[in-house]
């Protein structure tokens, strides 16, 4: 199959220049010499985008209620970035990473785009491609069934899932045909862009987007990591060309119904500014199920001075402080480009215990569902229990077995990361690096669509995001990932040490 | 019932009317804090050298209409630990100099930089520091530089415009480890199979204000941030992270340029890393910069994030109104059990001959439990007595507590502020040793900064200071 031809809707002109079947490809230069390092292993690096925006009315992917998007605010882009190893002719390992904005990848999608890659690409490690979605909360749905939409008008979601992962397919290898001899460099700045949404009260309760001016809020139930991690790619000239940009909190500060990027349009945007339009940037959401950009308290000084910067969105501020950060992890990162280093790129499927459903909560998703039966409009609530009733019975019956979880682990230099299928509360993502044997360690999450994987303290407190129609997996599950994430990194930094 | 323990005393402000009209004026300067080393440092050791100044800086507020004074604010930081027994002591100084304010309106903090000058001595203190600066040496110097300070910028205010703003610096860090046992661990290792979460939340905010002359150039700043300034480490004398930022403003602004460092509620935070400490120092090494050095970037950042703004926006007329309240919170409670823990510690220490490592230091800490203990079984020290000072500057309220307050409840504060912006202030004006105050969960948790041996008031003392805070900021942006 070569490209993606048979299109059966009309898509957004990019303003982009479009090369090839309309992929904006970032070629990395092919001049100067092979930088190797002292162990001999030579870095390629290849890079590509596409637009994923289509043209047509879509559903959007994120809220309990039904949204259409008529017209996009922004395009969404599928951003692929491919790493090869090599000794001489010799693969040592590979590694394809595309940040997609959408909600998550939904179940299938990977397959899909595996799929559409198998026939046409033999040196490429199929297992060794893995998607992340940035949880934009304005990006279509994916898959069918969750909603209950229009018959015409609109994309459906399965059809929009086809056309979304064969444009994926092609960046993949286009990605993989255009990797080149390359630099790597890495750094941190810090960036406040991520709030934990939780706030708990004196009854011990927690309540997602819960008030703070309440006399018996207590405080926000857990911790904040404004780190920003930053991976830095320049070509032998010293020219930048990818960067990958690690924060902990998802891209969900857009509301509304209009397809939108979130705050990642605007970072790309300036620093495509500095840095040249053809920067790759990949955006990588960190450990952030109870993070959002939004903020819990103290907005009235917060508006003041947006009002004071020029009249900022949110929006704005946040892209604002993310490249602010940025800029700082690349003043200092910039010192120490390595012209080749080790590349280890283990992939597992890691088995997690599922949270055990208790006959109550079992009781009460059975009567919620029931509630929700009938209504077309509130297929999402219906859903959302009904699965919960599910997996009781299934655990009753002993059918339930483990959930199955792919787990990339990387080691880039001194840097490690590691991906995982949830929207993990950020304690999970700090443990991991705090054990991680990396300088410095990038965790991906939402590389599938596991939904919130909460902490102990978390379900102690409950609310949306903690109770068990929220959470497949619980905080037993989450220190097995925790667990099983440290054993990979680890694994990788003895392999590499041999 | 504890309730009834709670005694609000006294309303001291001079007036909270409507200062519309009302015309501020400024005075700024900086003391030299520094003595001549040798000198006993806060904490362990003698400090050998000074690796940068120490300083005291005073910023005098006064709110009029014409020549009536509508209410005033002489408010000072100190590059110092802690601050017990100083502001009485230094109010007595003053007295005596006749400043010309009313001096129950100062109020000294402590930015807690741990590389600082001992200012009280516990009677259990047997340590040897030979011919190095004591408390009894240095407490004389202190005041009179401090005082020099005070009647200099009392007698030189003049009018003025204010400005403020909010930027964010990622200084502080939450200190507290948690392990899957449910216990925590100060500073506890966190590359550990057992480690589970951080405790609780960091709060990257920094509050400023900007205090300008007639001719609207910048002549102060107060920077308030929930960490504290522990930085700096080694056996000499340092202001810590905000030596840097000084000496970074000064030499933009002048070299007379005042910066007042504030702490907000960081009695859980520092500004060492609890996890990513190889990416750190990777990061400070590609930089050129100490730890110290790069807080105080981080800092100056903010500031110069913030201030270019908020100058378009300075005011000269803006309601100052400053209250100053005696308020007792319920004291934490002694158990049987900790007493008689404390009591065997204590025998034990007394019967050696020599002291331990640092029991000499721990020693009056023991000694205090069981002094707690038995008074509260008399029915005495159930009540923990703080003077509390909170301020309307514009649309700022200023609050200060005595305490190393965990960030929780600095967080309850702000969030259910009547006011746009609030700064907090914590290490202000204590009476004697005020200790940490720990949350709900700290305590259950346990580990030092949440055990009874440093909490003079536990969570519910805790609460009673938030909602009279809350209530007082209330009382000041709601009339």
């Amino acid at each position: 199959m070569i490209g993606c031809e048979p299109r059966q809707y009309v898509f957004v002109q990019r303003v982009w220049p479009a090369v090839g079947i309309g992929l904006l490809m970032l070629w990395l230069s092919v001049c100067g010499a092979s930088p190797r390092t002292a162990t001999g292993a030579e870095l390629w690096v290849g890079g590509a985008m596409v637009d994923i925006t289509p043209e047509l009315p879509v559903a959007l992917d994120g809220f309990r209620g039904m949204r259409i998007s008529k017209k996009p605010a922004t395009s969404i882009w599928a951003t692929a970035l491919a790493l090869e190893s090599r000794d001489g002719e010799k693969v040592l390992d590979q590694a394809v990473m595309v940040s997609c904005d959408i909600i998550a990848i939904r179940e299938g999608i990977l397959a899909k785009v595996r799929e559409k890659i198998q026939p046409r690409s033999a040196d490429l490690d199929l297992n060794k491609v893995f998607l992340n979605g940035t949880h934009t909360h304005s990006a279509p749905v994916t898959t069918d069934g969750k909603y209950t939409l229009p018959d015409s008008g609109i994309i459906q979601p399965g059809e929009y899932a086809e056309w979304m992962t064969q444009r994926i397919a092609e960046a993949v290898l286009q990605c993989w045909r255009n990797r080149r001899p390359a630099k790597v460099g890495w750094g941190q700045g810090q960036a406040v862009i991520a709030q934990n949404r939780r706030a708990t009260y004196a009854d011990g309760t927690a309540q997602m987007y819960g008030k703070t001016n309440r006399p018996d809020f207590r405080g926000i139930e857990g911790y904040e990591d404004h780190n920003l991690e930053v991976l830095f790619f320049w070509d032998p000239q010293d020219r930048l060309v990818a960067t990958a940009i690690n924060v902990a909190c998802p891209s969900q500060e857009v509301g509304g119904s209009a397809l939108h990027a979130d705050f990642w349009h605007p970072v790309r945007e300036k620093l495509r500014e500095k840095h040249g339009a053809d920067l790759l940037v990949l955006a990588w959401t960190g450990a952030g199920g109870d993070q959002v950009p939004q903020l819990m308290y103290g907005r009235p000084a917060d508006e003041r001075m947006r009002k004071l910067r020029g009249n900022l969105t949110r929006l704005d501020e946040i892209s604002r402080r993310v490249v602010s950060a940025w800029q700082d992890a690349y003043d200092g990162a910039k010192n120490d480009r390595r012209t080749g280093v080790v590349l280890e790129h283990s992939v597992q499927q890691i088995d997690l215990p599922w949270r055990k459903v208790t006959e109550a909560e079992a009781a009460d998703a059975r009567q919620q569902a029931e509630k929700y039966a009938k209504d077309p409009a509130q297929r999402w609530n219906h859903g959302w229990h009904q699965r919960v009733v599910d997996r009781y019975e299934a655990q009753q019956a002993g059918t339930a077995g483990s959930f199955s979880m792919e787990l990339h682990a990387l080691r880039l230099g001194d840097v490690a990361i590691a991906t995982n299928e949830f929207e993990l509360f950020t304690d999970y993502g700090v443990q991991i690096k705090a054990r991680s044997p990396a300088i410095q360690t990038f965790i991906i999450q939402l590389t599938g669509s596991a939904g919130y994987l909460p902490n102990e303290r978390a379900v102690r407190g409950g609310g949306y995001s903690a109770v068990i129609q929220s959470s497949r997996i619980g905080p037993e599950g989450g220190q097995v990932l925790v667990d099983r994430t440290v054993e990979a990194l680890d694994g990788l930094w003895k392999k590499s040490a041999k | 019932m504890r309730v009834l323990l709670i005694a609000l005393t006294s309303w001291l402000g001079l007036t909270s009317a409507n200062t519309s009209g009302a015309e501020l004026w400024i005075g700024a300067a900086t003391a030299d804090i520094t003595p001549e080393v040798p000198v006993a440092r806060e904490g362990v050791n003698v400090a050998l050298t000074v690796k940068d100044r120490c300083t005291a800086n005073v910023l005098a507020l006064e709110s009029r209409q014409g020549e009536r004074v509508l209410d005033q604010a002489v408010l000072i930081s100190c590059d110092l630990c802690i601050l017990p027994g100083v502001q009485e002591g230094f109010r007595k100084h003053l007295a005596s100099r006749q400043p010309g304010f009313d001096l129950r309106k100062l109020s000294l903090a402590a930015t807690h930089t741990h590389t600082s000058m001992m200012v009280a001595k516990s009677p259990y203190n047997d340590k040897d520091y030979g011919n190095a600066v004591q408390p009894k040496d240095y407490l004389p110097l202190l005041y009179e530089r401090m005082g020099d300070a005070v009647t200099k910028v009392w007698a030189s205010r003049a009018p003025g415009a204010v400005a403020w703003g909010l930027g964010h610096a990622v200084v502080g860090h939450n200190r507290r480890v948690v392990y899957r046992d449910g216990t925590a661990k100060m500073h506890g290792n966190t590359d550990d199979p057992k480690f589970s979460h951080i405790e609780g939340y960091e709060d990257h905010a920094v509050d400023i204000l900007c205090f300008y002359d007639a001719q609207r150039r910048l002549k102060a700043t107060a920077m308030s941030m929930a960490c504290t300034a522990q930085a700096a480490s080694g056996p000499v004398i340092s202001a810590d992270y905000w030596h840097p930022v000084r000496e970074s403003l000064r030499q933009r602004y002048g070299p007379d340029l005042c910066v007042l460092g504030f702490v907000a509620a960081a009695g859980d935070q520092t500004p060492r890393l609890q996890f990513r400490k190889a990416a750190e120092l990777r990061m400070e090494q590609l930089r050129g910069l100490d730890h110290a050095q790069e807080m105080g970037r981080r800092i100056v950042a903010a500031f110069d994030d913030v201030a270019p703004l908020i100058a378009k926006d300075m005011r000269s007329d803006v309601p100052l109104v400053h209250l100053v309240q005696q308020v007792d919170l319920p004291a934490r409670i002694v158990t049987a059990a900790e007493y008689e823990a404390a009591k065997k510690t204590c025998e034990e220490m007394d019967a050696k001959k020599v002291r331990g490592h640092r029991e000499w230091y721990w020693r009056g800490y023991q000694g205090l439990i069981v002094e707690r203990y038995l008074a509260q079984q008399k029915g005495q020290w159930k009540t923990f007595p703080i003077e509390m000072h909170v301020l309307r500057l514009g649309d700022v309220a200023i609050a200060t507590n005595p305490f190393e307050l965990f960030l929780d409840y600095g967080v309850q504060i702000q969030a259910r502020s009547a006011a746009p912006q609030t700064v907090l202030i914590e290490l202000a004006s204590p009476g004697g040793y005020a200790g940490y105050v720990p949350t709900p969960r700290a305590v259950e948790a346990g580990g030092y900064s949440a055990e009874v041996l440093v909490n003079m008031i536990g969570p519910e003392g805790a609460q009673v200071l938030v909602d009279r805070t809350v209530e007082a900021i209330e009382e000041l942006f709601r009339k």
